[in-house]
């Protein structure tokens, strides 16, 4: 379990240095295009889920776990799934980047991505203590 | 460096975290910014207050630390670069808004952006589902600020 903490924080200084010099967003890449036909972040959103596809059964070959496999969904998940997934998507448009944006963009001295991790760290706890166990209520 | 090679070099990184380096389970759980930060700040609070807020079990032990590298990793290349400047915020309480809700939609989506785009790689059916609800959300939010740009 130490060893997950380890390589989190290795593979986080990784992925904040390379999200750092190339402006790499989730959201950005299919925002520019609809703007202003611009591929450069679109085509790293691409690139990520393709090799991420080839990566995943690559991976047991050098001696890493395979994916355990995913059931089928339940209706309220798929509910949920999509509820949530369609809010990520329209907020984080309007707070101008991915989290994984916001967190390089507080780092370069953005404070307006400062407090945005703020409140981000708060809805953690939020959700725990209040909007989780409201939705089980409702499902 | 381009979107492409970033795009590239996070994937390698997601998926090696997850399946080489236990974190996991879940699966697919390599880079989430969302569930990272959320599994961090409870293990934190369960710590300090005693509380049983939910950790993933990636992180049951010790936290994943992904947040703090990210930050502390694009702090170097930012000053390597001489690009870190501090901007003070312009809309402070919207931007705090903004943070809570997108953690919010995130853990109800079991996802940040990223996470739901490495599910989509996994191929995790709800990551589908939700990778596809982000991009419909995406596209008629980025529409929205056009029209109220345009006005």
């Amino acid at each position: 379990m130490t060893v997950a903490a380890v390589a989190s924080l290795i593979v986080g200084i990784t992925i904040g240095f390379v999200g750092q010099r190339s402006r790499m967003c989730f959201v950005g890449g299919i925002r520019d295009w609809i703007l202003v036909r611009d591929t450069f972040l679109l085509k790293g959103l691409i690139a990520f889920i393709l090799v991420a596809w080839v990566a995943f059964p690559l991976a047991p070959l050098v001696g890493g776990e395979a994916l355990g496999g995913f059931g089928t969904p339940i209706v309220s998940a798929v509910v949920l799934t999509a509820l949530g997934g369609f809010g990520v998507g329209w907020v984080s448009i309007l707070a101008n980047g991915c989290p994984f944006r916001q967190h390089v963009l507080a780092a370069q001295g953005t404070g307006g991505s400062m407090v945005y991790l703020a409140g981000f760290f708060t809805g953690a706890v939020m959700f725990h203590t209040w909007v989780s166990p409201f939705v089980l209520e409702l499902i | 460096m381009s979107g492409l090679q970033a795009g590239i070099v996070m994937a390698i990184a997601a998926v090696a975290a997850g399946s080489l380096f236990e974190v996991r389970p879940p699966d697919a759980y390599g880079i989430c910014m969302a569930c990272h930060g959320r599994d961090l700040t409870n293990w934190v609070v369960n710590d300090v207050t005693g509380w049983r807020l939910t950790v993933a079990p990636a992180s049951m032990v010790f936290p994943l630390l992904t947040v703090v590298g990210v930050l502390i990793g694009a702090w170097i290349a930012a000053v390597i670069s001489g690009e870190f400047r501090f901007r003070k915020p312009s809309k402070p309480v919207q931007n705090f808004l903004y943070g809570v809700l997108v953690m919010n939609f995130g853990l109800l989506a079991a996802g940040c952006s990223t996470r739901l785009a490495l599910r989509v790689g996994a191929g995790d059916p709800l990551g589908v589902i939700g990778f596809g609800a982000m991009v419909g959300g995406i596209v008629l939010a980025t529409f929205w600020i056009r029209r109220q740009a345009l006005r």
